[in-house]
């Protein structure tokens, strides 16, 4: 028995080991939603670094991008101009809805919804594992930022804060695979909740009767209590309806370019 | 203590680079996992309690600037520097071939363990179809990561340390010289 032992030691002190690892993991698992001392230590510490150092990279991006490589800068001029002729046409049309949105607005004693506060933050960083897909922002609880908060910019939601040190916080991307959104479409009203796929997202829980069609948009419902109600998450893509089954498999295409973040929105009160 | 600060300090870089310099250059979600390769490094040259407790500690740090769940990365990246270990006293571990394919295997068991830990323990659905999906990718990009690594600490070595020699690339052979 002693000579097993002996013999096994290493290989069951190894087991016992990950073992004990995985049920920490386990438990850390409820004190998911809190930043803990050592992530707040990685945050403080690395967040100058990346911060200095995006800096850097993008002064060298425009350097290159404004003063050297100029080649299709004419080209880029002549369809900005074209462009700008179509927006002012549209512009003028768009005029006369908000003229008429006004008036309607004080004939029904319309009372403005309470804005909420935003809070415009830098992203310095993206996430370090390719399997997950968070960023790094450059405001903390220094300037508000707690966990749960949401995360927008004009084209939809970008996702909620998860980590926050004084100075940065860390915001997971409504496409990552532990995210869920309470959503609907915005035509029919039919609930679901949306769920990162990586680069896509899955519409959930639609049921089969509901009229969904490619290219509905999908905006949040408000129903989870982190983000206000009718932020664009994205627009349909693919709609699957199997002969039986309670639901419907809906793929949804996210409105904006996570590969371009630069510039987001904090939402600093939530809805609730 | 000197050897242990200067593995920080390469996990320090190793996260800079991941969270900032490759992400601009690779233009997309896939970038080299070089805290993986360090862990297998540690677990090929490092003793096994000061190795594990030290790649432990990265894990958590490395909680801080990947996904969301406390103690993940420290459970799955020791869980790959055990797996090293295991097999450290049965192979040359001076054979640099050797490294490179311990860290595809690395990432293959990095991959597994992720995928176990979301999938039973956190809310987390469909993780095992959408890391399969990238699994290629990054197996790719750890290999030509490690690959790069090993000939540039080669380079580095002879310019600045010829005297000196690093563990693990002692008897390098002619494919990884430069």
């Amino acid at each position: 028995m002693w000579e097993w032992w002996h013999k096994n030691r290493p290989l069951l002190l190894g087991g016992v080991l990950l073992l004990a690892a995985l049920l920490w993991y386990s438990v850390n698992l409820r004190q998911q939603d809190e930043t803990n001392f050592l992530e707040g230590v990685v945050l403080r510490a690395t967040g100058p670094i990346q911060s200095g150092l995006d800096q850097m990279i993008n002064g060298a991006a425009d350097l290159w991008g404004r003063y050297l490589y100029l080649i299709e800068t004419a080209e880029d001029n002549r369809q900005l101009i074209e462009e700008n002729r179509t927006l002012r046409a549209v512009l003028t049309a768009s005029d006369e809805v908000r003229l008429e949105n006004q008036r309607l607005r004080l004939l029904l004693d319309f009372k403005e919804a309470q804005e909420i506060a935003t809070l415009p933050a830098l992203v310095i960083a993206e996430d370090a594992s390719s399997w997950f897909r968070t960023v790094t922002i450059d405001k903390g609880s220094e300037h508000g930022v707690t966990e749960g908060l949401p995360v927008v910019v004009a084209e939809g939601v970008v996702g909620r804060v998860v980590r926050s040190s004084p100075r940065y916080s860390r915001v997971l991307l409504i496409t990552d695979a532990s995210s869920a959104v309470a959503s609907l479409l915005q035509n029919n009203r039919a609930r679901g909740v949306c769920r990162g796929q990586g680069e896509q997202l899955v519409f959930d829980f639609v049921l089969r009767q509901e009229e969904a069609k490619i290219g509905d948009r999908v905006v949040t419902s408000g129903m989870g209590g982190v983000f206000p109600k009718g932020l664009v998450i994205g627009k349909i893509k693919s709609v699957v309806r199997q002969k039986f089954g309670l639901f419907q498999e809906i793929e949804v295409a996210p409105s904006v370019d996570f590969s371009h973040l630069e510039e987001v929105l904090v939402l600093l009160r939530s809805p609730q | 203590m000197n050897r242990t600060l200067i593995y920080l300090a390469m996990a320090g870089v190793a996260v800079v680079l991941q969270t900032v310099l490759l992400p601009v250059l690779l233009q997309g979600y896939h970038k080299p996992d070089l805290l993986l390769i360090l862990v297998v490094y540690l677990g090929l040259h490092e003793e096994s309690r000061r190795g594990g407790l030290l790649v432990y500690l990265l894990g958590w740090a490395y909680d801080g600037v990947a996904g969301g769940f406390p103690g993940l990365n420290g459970f799955v990246l020791f869980a790959v520097f055990l797996a090293v270990r295991g097999i450290v006293s049965r192979v040359n571990t001076e054979s640099s071939p050797l490294l490179l394919m311990l860290v595809v295997a690395g990432t293959a068991l990095q991959f597994v363990m992720l995928a176990f830990a979301l999938d039973f323990f956190s809310q987390t659905t469909g993780v095992w179809s959408q890391m399969a999906w990238q699994m290629p990718v990054q197996l790719l990009l750890n290999f030509i990561a490690a690959l790069v690594l090993l000939r540039l600490s080669v380079w580095l070595q002879r310019t600045f340390m010829p005297r000196k020699t690093l563990p693990g690339l002692r008897k390098l052979d002619s494919r990884y010289e430069s």
